[in-house]
């Protein structure tokens, strides 16, 4: 009958409340557990979006690019020297160039400034999924004078497919040029501000209009193994040495990266508040515990029990109380997250979600922290509820513990 | 040397402020095979001086010796390593661990002893059996009547092999006929095994059984009897 019995017993001795307790420690950590995973599925969902819309894993620009992301930093040879290196690289799926550059778009009824971006259609395929995005119309082909325009392009412009809109832009010689496309399909990418932006268009019709002759801006490459991200990164910037400026998603989009971290310091956030709560629970039930008990234990404290013994006990049944509420509120988060594998259906909210890049189904995603982190708090949550409840115990005097009545 | 020894023993209880004289210096020696009792009227000062006896409180003045080591100078851990080795309580009521059942009672502190499991395991059922309660080993306290409880609490007080039972009314909550039985069984383990008894009561069959009846009055020894 150690003291892990002995604990196990008094934890049972009151049923109903320890199953309060139980309960409370439960819903609090699959509700915290919940909550973080719908969260993460938010944010993991915004950043692969980002990645699968435009970003890739890595880009390659020419050095400069990154203070002066404009139309006069290109790579050299159209990087078709680097992307042989790249693809020299076993870890590297894909690649495809593009041309980026500023540029007014008109339609017979708007106007609007725009991102162009320049793509070799059949290797953007392989890198993004703006052709599995289309709503309308046709993914870029062998046609010159195509053009992709977004939903809200589109509503902007008033225009559809078969449309015609002149972009005009300011070519690498500083002239001002332009020409007329049709509008090949509209896509929705559910980033109302990249849709609201961005133009794709040939990558040879892309460089006829802004005169450069072959030149690309980036390389975007899609790694294998999202996990080798920033060792195919180094390896690359390795390989490239100051020819080009070598970085992953979250050097180039860097407010993506401080999102993720704030996400994990708001998860902090909310882990410590229902901990500390969960503390402030527990320990007025082992207190209450403890009170209840004063006579037993001065009896315990009379036929010798050590004190660190005692304390011992009330830490145990505290540590008890919580991985029992722990396992279940675990088992009720995974129970939660399998029924919601087809997402949350946020539809009501798909206007302000499409501003962070986010669509209306929302899947939680449980990463290995958001078991372990709980399961870590819990020990510790125990361990600080038991030490008020542990040290009233254990500083009990005998003689007036055994006449408590 | 006496098993216990208090030396012009002086105990006063503060509650709000008010000062409450509870043993006004006492003397007293306990001797090794003794059956003694404490005897007096409610608030003289029995359960007072068997507590200091007992290292489960700490005289106002004077000094407790068991077998002559100073108690004064104990730590509480020291105080409880004393208790668990040296001595052995009965209560008047409420003596065992609810969640352990009789025999895991028995057998708590042989095990705080350090005692091998079979080894302690064994004991318990032989003192159980002693007692008369072989087959409840497996009851829990409160699916046993006070008397058995009682007998419990003796078994596990001489399981330890203490020098002393100290034992605060062991009869008061028992019917008659129930706390004659426990007596005789205390009674019949002090001069079987020389296991030596210190009770504090007013119960008069106590009273007559014991070998030496102290009186104690406001606190004070008012008479000392041996028979």
């Amino acid at each position: 009958m150690g003291t892990w019995r002995i604990a196990w017993r008094n934890v049972f001795r009151n049923p109903r409340r320890t199953g309060i307790v139980v309960t409370a420690v439960a819903v609090g950590v699959a509700g915290a557990v919940l909550t973080m995973a719908t969260n993460y599925g938010m944010i993991f969902q915004m950043v692969e979006n980002a990645i699968a819309r435009d970003l890739g894993h890595v880009q390659v620009h020419a050095p400069g690019y990154a203070d002066d992301p404009g139309i006069e930093h290109r790579l050299p040879d159209g990087g078709r020297a680097i992307a042989r290196e790249i693809e020299a690289d076993s870890r590297v799926r894909a690649c495809a160039p593009r041309l980026r550059g500023e540029a007014l778009v008109f339609s017979p009824r708007a106007s609007s400034g725009a991102s162009l971006v320049g793509v070799d259609p059949a290797r953007e395929r392989e890198v993004t999924r703006v052709a599995d995005s289309l709503v309308e119309g046709e993914y870029l082909g062998a046609g010159r004078r195509f053009v992709l325009l977004g939903v809200p392009m589109a509503h902007r412009l008033s225009v559809g497919v078969g449309d015609k809109v002149v972009i005009s832009v300011q070519d690498a010689a500083g002239d001002l040029t332009g020409e007329a496309f049709r509008v090949a399909g509209v896509y929705d990418t559910a980033s109302r501000d990249f849709d609201g932006t961005t133009i794709f268009l040939p990558l040879a019709t892309a460089q006829a209009l802004y005169g450069v002759d072959g030149d690309v801006s980036e390389l975007t490459i899609v790694a294998r193994d999202r996990g080798e991200v920033e060792a195919l990164r180094d390896a690359l910037a390795a390989r490239v040495g100051d020819a080009a400026l070598v970085r992953s998603w979250d050097q180039t989009q860097p407010l993506l990266r401080y999102m993720v971290e704030m996400f994990d310091q708001m998860g902090w956030i909310v882990y410590a508040a229902v901990f500390v709560a969960m503390a402030f629970g527990i320990a007025n039930v082992m207190l209450m515990a403890v009170h209840e008990r004063i006579r037993e234990i001065g009896i315990l404290m009379a036929i010798g029990m050590p004190p660190r013994r005692l304390v011992g006990i009330i830490t145990v049944e505290s540590l008890v109380l919580t991985t029992l509420g722990l396992v279940l509120g675990l088992g009720l988060a995974l129970w939660g997250v399998a029924a919601l594998h087809d997402g949350i259906d946020l539809s009501r909210w798909a206007a302000g979600l499409s501003d962070f890049g986010v669509g209306a189904r929302i899947v939680p995603v449980l990463r290995p922290d958001d078991l372990t982190v709980p399961a870590v708090a819990a020990a510790v949550t125990a361990l600080l509820a038991s030490l008020w409840p542990a040290t009233r115990a254990a500083r009990l005097r005998p003689a007036e513990a055994v006449r408590h009545t | 040397m006496p098993i216990l020894e208090a030396r012009d023993v002086t105990k006063t209880y503060q509650t709000r402020g008010v000062e409450t004289p509870a043993l006004r210096g006492v003397s007293l020696a306990i001797e090794a095979g003794e059956f003694s009792a404490l005897a007096g009227p409610s608030g003289s000062g029995k359960t007072t001086l068997l507590n200091l006896f007992g290292a489960l409180d700490v005289p106002t003045s004077g000094e407790v010796f068991l077998e002559g080591q100073p108690l004064g100078a104990l730590s509480g851990s020291q105080l409880a390593a004393l208790r668990l080795e040296k001595l052995g309580f009965v209560f008047q009521a409420y003596n065992l661990i609810p969640v352990l059942t009789a025999r895991e009672n028995v057998e708590f502190v042989m095990e705080l002893q350090g005692v091998k499991p079979a080894e302690r395991h064994a004991r318990a059922e032989s003192l159980l059996a002693e007692v008369g309660l072989g087959e409840l080993g497996g009851k829990r306290p409160l699916e046993m009547s006070g008397g058995q409880q009682q007998r419990v609490a003796v078994a596990r007080a001489i399981a330890s092999g203490p020098r002393i039972v100290l034992a605060d009314e062991p009869t008061a909550n028992l019917d008659s006929k129930t706390a004659g039985q426990l007596l005789d069984l205390m009674h019949a383990m002090n001069r079987e095994h020389g296991v030596t008894f210190l009770f504090s009561t007013h119960d008069a069959r106590v009273i007559a059984k014991a070998s030496r009846v102290v009186r104690l009055v406001d606190g004070r020894v008012a008479a000392d009897e041996r028979r």
